[in-house]
């Protein structure tokens, strides 16, 4: 029976870079496919194709990750799923092709999957936003970006034309694989449980490392191996069976355990998981433990029903600024000196007319993770720090922070300490917010460069 | 009976969309679904995340893999773009479920209990710490 191995070489933009080439190397792979995106990475590249209109669009790790693998897959077969085209699915593909030409690989057709930007014309296709419903024709001066999340048929029609490396705008993360299950399996996308099956595979695989042992380990409560040197899943796929596995060598654990954490991540109704192409019932899935560092991912009947025909968008918004200073206490009195520092900004920012859209004050080491649900602590810790970070309209109103945190250093409590970091700390804000658009108003083109 | 941690029971992740945060909660052994299905209430969750949480909190059932799954609406303080939140996507909010008190029977094995008859994950998460 044909069986399919795919493997997940990134779970986002800055994931390690070694996983990818032990996998090439030792997984006899058929797939290999690499996420990178999270939600705001195609409004930040919008921004900055706006302020740089020479700056690619695409991920630019895009050489970084597939050069040192790029050879061996084409002599191996190994087909290359990516989204790391970003706003410029075709530029990476003509880089990509570069790189082939300059590394001597022959015949190498790469396909671009393009669509789904809808800048410039969101206004007239959706109406108010689902998170409030505040119309979005108010907030039309305001939008930087709009981009619906694509389903797999791109992907599906690359493979039926034969392209080795396939390079994706937004598509949904889970897509980059149900696309290569589909085509493998010959899916009919009016088949939902299938379809609902190569969701979930996907959205196992989409975050790599999260189903091996990534943001898992709790010691003495949830153990981890060699937690250094995880291996990054594989998923072997036949028409009846699922397994999740990774390399052998490998650091990190596949374990029922770490199958349903991921398998509930970023979830909301676990019943009703909408896709692009499906709608699927995460509660008819579950778990077998199949021997180590492998389990079988069953799917009941019913996993899949038909999708909504709507498309979910982003919509990037300008917001103004955020900024964002800290100072240091440690000792005796730290949590009193700290108030001082704070009570002397409140009275200094009065001074200046730095009222802010919104403010927040925190202390490191006491309340800053939870917030306001942190647990009260009774000792002040040996060491805390004050964290102040606000919103303001204007980049001028930004920047005032800056010119009165520094003061402190010499204007402050006793044993005030300065922040290392002296970088940029005000960065402008790009709100998302998101929209539905019918299917047929953002259709998948896709491209192809030999 | 006898009082726990709930991460004597059970293990939780946390992820983010938008300005909405979910924490799963899923039962070590899943014929303890029953315990927390009973226990971890909205009503518990809200006691740990209420002053975060501005919007409902709403709770999912998950019987097959022996989960709960919350959704918490407006934890984010905006979302992972624009909130002022020092953790911005909301990755370390699982951790906060954990510290919910749980009425088990006195007799019952705890999830330590386990792992340090069973597993030799606490000794070895040491040694590696001491590497470190």
């Amino acid at each position: 029976m044909k069986k399919i191995k795919l493997g997940a070489a990134t779970g986002w933009s800055r994931d390690r870079f070694g996983p990818a080439e032990d996998l090439v190397k030792h997984g006899n792979l058929d797939y290999l496919c690499f996420e990178s995106m999270s939600e705001v990475t195609m409004s930040e590249a919008q921004v900055k194709k706006v302020d740089d209109p020479n700056t690619s669009g695409y991920d630019p790790y895009l050489v970084d990750r597939l050069g040192p693998i790029l050879k061996e897959c084409k002599e191996k077969g190994i087909k290359i799923i990516s989204n790391q085209g970003w706003i410029n699915p075709e530029g990476a593909a003509e880089k990509i092709l570069e790189v082939a030409q300059s590394q001597g690989i022959n015949n190498l057709k790469v396909a671009a999957v393009n669509g789904g930007i809808l800048t410039d014309n969101i206004t007239d296709l959706a109406f108010a936003f689902l998170e409030d419903g505040e119309s979005i024709s108010d907030y039309k001066d305001d939008i930087v970006s709009a981009e619906a999340y694509l389903g797999a048929e791109g992907i599906v029609d690359a493979l039926k034309n034969e392209a080795d490396v396939i390079v994706t705008t937004r598509v949904g993360d889970a897509c980059l694989y149900l696309g290569p299950l589909a085509y493998e399996f010959d899916w009919d996308f009016d088949h939902y449980d299938a379809i609902a099956k190569g969701m979930v595979v996907g959205h196992l695989m989409e975050c790599a490392c999260q189903i091996t042992g990534g943001y898992f380990s709790d010691p003495g409560y949830k153990h981890v191996p060699n937690p250094g040197e995880l291996g990054h899943p594989i998923a072997e796929v036949s028409e009846d069976k699922i397994y999740i596995t990774k390399l052998s060598n490998t650091g990190g654990v596949v374990s029922t355990e770490t199958c349903k954490e991921q398998l509930l991540y970023e979830v909301q109704d676990p019943a009703n998981y909408l896709c692009p192409d499906v709608v699927a019932d995460f509660t008819k899935v579950s778990f077998l433990d199949a021997g180590k560092d492998r389990v079988e991912v069953i799917c009941h009947e019913g996993v899949g029903r038909p999708k909504t025909g709507a498309l979910k968008v982003l919509v990037g918004l300008k917001e103004g600024y955020l900024a964002e200073e800290m100072m240091l206490f440690a000792g005796p009195g730290a949590r009193e000196r700290s108030e001082v520092a704070k009570s002397i900004l409140i009275n200094r920012f009065e001074q200046i007319s730095l009222r802010p859209k919104e403010m927040r004050w925190d202390y490191l080491g006491v309340n800053s993770v939870h917030r306001e649900a942190s647990s009260s602590l009774e000792e002040t810790p040996y060491e805390l720090i004050l964290r102040v970070a606000l919103k303001t309209e204007s980049l001028h109103d930004a920047e005032k922070l800056r010119k009165e945190i520094d003061p402190m250093a010499v204007n402050g409590p006793s044993g005030t300490g300065k922040w290392g970091p002296m970088g940029n700390r005000v960065r402008p804000i790009i709100g998302l917010r998101s929209v539905l658009v019918p299917e047929e108003e953002a259709p998948t083109a896709v491209v192809y460069r030999e | 009976m006898k009082r726990v941690q709930l991460r004597e029971v059970a293990h939780a992740r946390s992820g983010e969309k938008g300005d909405t945060v979910n924490v799963s909660v899923i039962a070590y052994k899943e014929k303890d679904y029953a315990i927390i299905k009973e226990q971890v209430t909205i009503d518990a969750v809200r006691e740990l995340y209420g002053p975060i949480t501005n919007g409902n909190i709403q709770r999912y059932e998950a019987p097959n893999i022996g989960a709960l799954n919350f959704v918490l609406e407006g934890a984010l303080g905006g979302g992972r773009s624009r909130t002022l939140a020092f953790d911005e996507s909301g990755k370390s909010l699982s951790s906060r479920v954990l510290t919910m008190p749980i009425e088990v029977t006195d007799d019952y094995v705890t999830r330590s209990e386990d792992m340090k008859s069973s597993h030799s994950g606490i000794k070895e998460a040491v040694v590696h710490s001491e590497k470190d």
